[in-house]
């Protein structure tokens, strides 16, 4: 009799758990997201839903996420185990808040930016499209990333928020998740390559049902990138590159694998610490920068130093280089939008293909005779 | 007198010679000896190894000593005044003031704007900053000492100041940017190096000042030991001496933070180490002992610092904490209390 009772016990458990799978493993499976280069995200399309796989939302990150998109139709007609998924959120999201600056040009690609609702830190945003939208007064400020203002975005109830984790400790998140506002882990700066951080605008493609918009913007800036990178092959030399500078006694330079690194790969430079591996940028003494760099012909990106003087009067030890003495200094520090947004950070993981574009007219200019650049700036 | 403790300063002169020579020989990057001779009297022929040695490692090295033996210095000013063996030129708070004044200039050019914000990265308002900074606390102290008697109500009032300044750095804190943000911990680091020699002058000048002023104190410093009424018995101008002491502390260890950042834990343990050693309270003897071993000290630790040779380098606060408070404790240890 005890037997019985508990078969019929383990039968009932082991069907309770079948019975919450079937409903997403009885509906087949009609198409995934065509992705070359991106690794971490994926979309599978189902009949009426999409369901989105965060897979590597910050470094390290043992867990991924899932997320049903669904009409709003079919949410009412539809259940799902609720505890399956992260969140399930409404297809395509007619409102948004994001928290990146990187985030914002996908949305001007697809032409949705007007869904845009709330930012946190809206003076670092600057491009001009999206600034007339918070001079209208229809993006709310937020306040700070790791604080956003809960009352607020509670307050202006997105359909979703974008968010990005450094380690999937966020306490306002949690808040916001408790709330009932889906949030979303967007980890395109967590890729290797410059290609596979721009083809996350497929990543807003999906959340706003512009697949196909997405796709042929991708499809465009990755073959002008391939063909800027041929294109720089031909070129008769290769200069020597230093990159970075001192905060107080620390060199930092991107090191050889990283994605700066592999811009100027591209580029067809010779960039100093190009044999360099490892995670994060470098972080080096003085002296072993001026042994490796001091007749380097090109010096990119001097942190956020805006001026050979302000350089000098930093530390007088950066004369030194051959690459100050001939005023050979590239910076993007200086295209700023209206209200101090560094332009490169917000624009340069979407458009790769203008960066090395900007890279290769500085470093060849003769292979783009007319091309202005677009992000970098000489140093005065 | 003069037997007893002749040899022990011969030994610490030379080692701090020695010191000095090895400090300026290690580094990244591996300069043979001769070379290094041959920089220092300008007819070397690597010219990337003359930079170094010249503009990056002689300034440092001279920076070492002077903010070794004068943190060192200020250290036995203030304990020796408020009779309390933790006492330090931090204490009193004047590397808060510093603190305060540095995060106002590079946290709150964003509150600020316009002018602070070019100001930014300009090194002059960073010192110009800090020394206000310590300069504000040591008119506040002054007058505090002058109508409160007791010298611990002066030392909770300099630990006070120290929270005021946390807290506020911390409002400026969560309205900066991530590069604002940077710099200042950064500067809480300390440094030793990119001091080109002009500022080395400045920071020489004040800093020999401050030292005239503490060599002048020795006296008063001796009596104070004794105690207030002892002191005044002595015919000794007890206000004049605590502001002359108070003075040339804030002068040192002001100029101190506004050069180098605040570096911790050598004003408080040099003391200490040197009392043990030289076992006196003799500041005539004592003083001397503190410049040299805080020199010696400090120049040993931008050393580890350095990493010799490897192409990294690690704050030098990180250094001076981790050898500096092992040895107070083993000597505590030792001792079973602390020689004051």
């Amino acid at each position: 009799m005890k037997f019985i009772k508990i078969v019929i016990l383990l039968l009932i458990v082991s069907s309770c758990k079948n019975a919450s799978k079937k409903e997403i493993n009885s509906i087949p499976e009609t198409e995934k997201l065509n992705l070359k280069y991106a690794e971490g995200f994926s979309v599978a399309y189902y009949e009426n839903f999409k369901v989105l796989n965060i897979t590597k939302p910050w470094p390290q990150a043992e867990k991924s996420y899932r997320y049903v998109l669904i009409s709003k139709e079919n949410m009412a007609k539809t259940t799902f185990a609720r505890n399956e998924y992260d969140a399930i959120i409404v297809n395509p999201a007619e409102t948004i808040v994001v928290t990146s600056t990187t985030h914002i040009p996908a949305l001007e690609l697809l032409n949705v930016e007007d869904a845009l609702i709330g930012f946190p830190g809206v003076d670092y945003i600057s491009s001009e499209n999206t600034r007339l939208l918070i001079d209208e007064k229809k993006i709310r400020e937020l306040g700070k990333n790791e604080g956003i203002n809960t009352e607020v975005l509670l307050d202006i109830n997105p359909d979703v928020v974008v968010g990005f984790g450094v380690d999937g400790v966020n306490k306002t998140f949690e808040v916001i998740k408790k709330a009932g506002i889906p949030i979303i882990y967007n980890g395109d700066w967590v890729e290797s390559s410059a290609l596979a951080k721009a083809e996350w605008i497929k990543f807003f493609g999906v959340l706003f049902s512009k697949e196909k918009e997405a796709d042929s913007i991708f499809n465009h800036i990755e073959s002008n990138y391939v063909t800027a990178k041929a294109m720089a092959k031909n070129a008769a030399d290769r200069p020597s590159v230093l990159s970075g500078a001192m905060e107080k006694d620390v060199w930092y330079l991107p090191n050889g694998s990283s994605a700066e690194a592999q811009f100027l790969k591209d580029a067809n430079v010779n960039y100093l610490w190009n044999e360099s591996t490892g995670n994060g940028s470098l972080a080096l003494s003085f002296e072993t920068v001026l042994v490796k760099a001091k007749d380097a012909e090109l010096w990119l990106s001097p942190s956020y130093y805006s001026s050979l003087d302000q350089l000098e009067k930093a530390n007088s030890l950066y004369t030194n280089f051959e690459a100050f003495k001939n005023k050979n200094i590239y910076t993007f520090a200086n295209k700023t939008g209206a209200t101090g947004g560094v332009l490169y950070y917000e624009l340069g993981t979407a458009r790769p293909d203008l960066v090395l574009k900007d890279l290769i007219k500085i470093a060849h200019p003769e292979l783009l005779d007319g091309y202005e650049t677009y992000f970098f700036e000489k140093l005065e | 007198m003069k037997t007893k403790h002749t040899y022990p300063f011969i030994f610490l002169t030379v080692l701090l010679l020695l010191c000095f020579v090895a400090n300026i020989s290690l580094g990244s990057i591996n300069i043979p000896f001769y070379e290094v001779f041959e920089s220092l009297i300008g007819t070397a022929k690597n010219e990337t190894w003359e930079i170094i040695i010249t503009k990056v490692r002689l300034p440092k090295a001279i920076t070492a000593i002077m903010v070794g033996s004068g943190l060192g210095i200020s250290g036995l000013l203030m304990q020796t005044l408020f009779r309390n063996p933790l006492a330090g030129p931090f204490v009193l708070g004047i590397s808060s003031g510093s603190s305060l004044g540095v995060a106002l200039v590079i946290l709150g050019s964003g509150l600020f704007g316009g002018v602070f914000a070019t100001a930014l990265i300009s090194k002059w308002s960073i010192v110009i900053a800090a020394s206000l900074g310590s300069f504000f606390v040591l008119l506040a102290v002054l007058a505090v000492s002058s109508k409160v008697r007791d010298t611990m109500a002066i030392l909770i009032i300099g630990l006070m100041f120290g929270s005021i300044t946390a807290a506020v750095v911390s409002v400026l804190s969560y309205f900066s940017s991530a590069e604002q943000l940077q710099q200042y911990i950064f500067w809480g680091f300390g440094s030793l190096s990119n001091l080109s020699w002009e500022e080395l002058l400045i920071f020489f000048g004040i800093y020999a000042v401050g030292l005239l002023l503490s060599v002048v104190s020795i006296k008063g410093l001796n009596s104070l030991l004794l105690g207030d009424n002892y002191a005044k018995s002595l015919g000794l101008n007890l206000k004049q001496s605590r502001f002359v002491i108070i003075l040339a502390t804030s002068l040192i260890a002001g100029t101190i933070t506004a050069f180098a950042g605040p570096i911790a834990f050598i004003g408080l343990a040099i003391p200490h180490l040197t009392r043990q050693i030289f076992k006196t309270s003799n500041h005539k003897i004592l003083l001397p002992a503190v410049f040299l071993f805080g020199a010696i000290v400090m120049l040993i630790c931008d050393s580890i610092a350095q990493v010799p040779t490897s192409d990294y380098t690690l704050p030098i606060n990180a250094i001076t904490a981790l050898v500096g408070a092992p040895v107070v404790i083993w000597l505590l240890v030792r001792q079973r209390k602390m020689m004051f």
